[in-house]
């Protein structure tokens, strides 16, 4: 099957280089030709109920967080703010 | 006989008959440290306050306070494991600069108990890996022959713990990687039941697989840890609220009338004979004590590789999604707007191995090919799930070897991806049912002298049965080393 490889790249906001296409793409067909390896469905798959996951009351609470400790890992700030490049206008 | 070479048990013992101090135990792993890990690379970042904590626990220990059995006891942490103020890499350049505001729940539960961070493991980037050799940081090396492997992603707690740089240490297993690594350095590795331990602060790579899990050189130490770091957490929604009993307290070596099922298809011609003879061995000790062996089949493990690799790729992908250089972590230097900051970022940040799995996961959830990829790895999961459900029927434990063969040479397997899957044929199915899985000692080759593992797998839940039937092992066999071919002066 052909794997356009670039266009997936593309979607997961990577970029793969045109040298190391054709290793990265043999690496793909490979893996999914063992993937390939598997049953057809033939019964309804029903979701899983079977743990509980309870939710929380819908109430706010504080943060285990400073908002100082949360800019510290930040590659840019700005009078509290993390800085990006310009998306409007 | 050196303080790191002691079990954590017996440390503490020392501790209360104040045959030792705390701060001797935490001197001793670090001079071992400076003296091995040039070698073994087994660290990324140690604890530099580690001896000033030995010297606030020795102070509690003199008040007589009553302190939890690990109290003292040096301890390593895998590098994706959130350890506040201290840096936390996953062992990629993505993350090679962050330091965490917040303590992941297991390690606020080990500084509860006073144990002494040794540092942070290295591991395979982002625990995608089966050798320790994806990791951005260095490579980690096996300490019964430095030319190998420590296995991985769990490599670098596996190496330390084998080479008493650490008396016991934290790992996580998403596909096998706390018990690879284990059985490949000669160690104890437990993955316990999903849910079981909280992933809060576990920085995500599979978050319906990975479970953190206890690693130590016996299974009394590796018992203590799992009753410290096991419980439920209101921060992790997929935490299980249910009793937890004190599993060090409730080990048992009786394993009389214990069922012991033996499954075919995990002893296919793949696996060395050497290894099979040594399981063979061991399932016999089990029987002369008491235990009642039963051949049993999982027809669906052939599917197991194929359909772990498609779900835990695809939770890959969304997880890390969230590295784009915004908020924390690595950011591309040079770039043309947003997208292409993201882009740089991402492609800049990863290493190979993770850009193979999230370019997979990316394609298996992509709306043409959900159906065939995504759908039916899901209905194989269920089909897997179910299929130890009807085992446990008339079995309480399965035994298996944990892989197909001992470590390998290092740069032996880093190229061929799907050479590199197979390793974990035997680990992943305990990982898409959800069950604990535990590998231990069992002997070793008689071409390398490296160590072979058992692996044990329970029903959900069942934790103490399964660390019994371990522990029962260790004790039939008279130690564990009295099954590896290691001294603790080989590591030159």
């Amino acid at each position: 099957m052909e794997i356009d490889i670039k266009h997936i790249a593309r979607l997961a906001y990577l970029k793969i280089d045109d040298n190391q296409v054709d290793k990265f793409e043999s690496d793909m067909k490979d893996i999914i030709k063992m993937a390939n390896n598997l049953p057809e469905i033939n019964e309804i798959i029903e979701p899983n109920t079977n743990t509980s996951m309870p939710l929380r009351e819908d109430k706010c609470v504080n943060g285990i967080c400073s908002r100082e400790e949360l800019l510290i890992n930040a590659p840019e700030i700005h009078s509290n703010y993390f800085v990006v490049p310009k998306t409007v206008g | 006989m050196k303080l790191y070479e002691k079990n954590a048990f017996e440390l503490h013992e020392m501790l209360k008959s104040k045959q030792c101090s705390a701060l001797e135990i935490i001197t001793d792993v670090n001079k071992r440290i400076s003296e091995t890990d040039e070698k073994i690379e087994a660290y990324i970042t140690l604890n530099k306050n580690s001896e000033i904590q030995a010297k606030e626990v020795d102070k509690i220990i003199s008040s007589g306070e009553r302190i939890n059995y690990l109290a003292g006891i040096p301890i390593g942490i895998k590098d994706n494991i959130s350890t506040k103020g201290i840096l936390t890499t996953c062992s990629s350049r993505m993350l090679e600069n962050y330091i965490p505001p917040f303590n992941a729940t297991v390690i606020d539960k080990i500084k509860n108990a006073k144990m002494i961070i040794t540092g942070k493991t290295n591991m395979d980037e982002f625990g995608m890996g089966s050798s320790t050799e994806t990791s951005y940081m260095k490579l980690t090396h096996n300490p019964h022959n430095l030319d190998y492997v420590p296995g991985g992603s769990s490599g670098g707690s596996a190496a330390a713990v084998a080479a008493g740089e650490a008396i016991i240490a934290l790992g996580s297993d998403t596909g096998g990687s706390i018990r690879q690594p284990a059985s490949y350095c000669g160690v104890v590795g437990l993955k316990p039941s999903y849910g079981s331990v909280s992933r809060f602060g576990l920085i995500a790579y599979a978050s319906s697989l990975e479970q953190i899990g206890p690693i130590g050189k016996c299974v009394k130490d590796v018992a203590m840890l799992y009753s410290v770091i096991c419980g439920y957490d209101r921060f992790d929604a997929t935490s299980q609220n249910i009793d937890y009993p004190d599993f060090y307290i409730g080990l048992k070596n009786n394993i009389s009338g214990v069922r012991i099922g033996i499954p075919n298809e995990y002893f296919d011609n793949d696996i060395d004979d050497d290894l099979k003879e040594a399981v063979y061995n061991a399932l016999k000790l089990f029987e002369k004590n008491g235990a009642k062996l039963k051949a049993i089949s999982l027809p669906n493990t052939k599917y197991a590789i194929n359909a772990y690799y498609i779900i835990a790729s695809a939770e890959a992908s969304s997880n890390l999604a969230r590295y784009d250089g915004v908020k924390y972590g690595y950011r591309a230097a040079e770039y043309n707007g947003l997208s292409d900051m993201y882009t740089k970022t991402r492609t800049e940040g990863f290493g190979d191995e993770v850009k193979r799995r999230i370019l997979l996961g990316t394609f298996v959830l992509s709306s043409d090919y959900y159906d065939d990829y995504y759908k039916r790895a899901k209905y194989v999961q269920n089909l897997i799930s179910n299929e130890f459900s009807q085992a446990f029927l008339e079995c309480d434990i399965i035994a298996t070897p944990t892989v197909p063969s001992t470590a390998f040479k290092i740069g032996k397997k880093i190229n061929d991806p799907i050479k590199m899957y197979s390793n974990d044929l035997c680990t992943v199915t305990a990982n898409i049912a959800g069950l604990p899985a535990i590998s231990i000692p069992c002997g070793y080759s008689g071409n390398t002298g490296l160590p072979y593992g058992l692996q044990l797998i329970g029903n959900k839940f069942e934790e103490q049965l399964l660390l019994n039937t371990a522990y029962s092992y260790e004790t039939f066999c008279g130690g564990f080393d009295k099954v590896k071919k290691f001294k603790w002066e080989q590591i030159k």
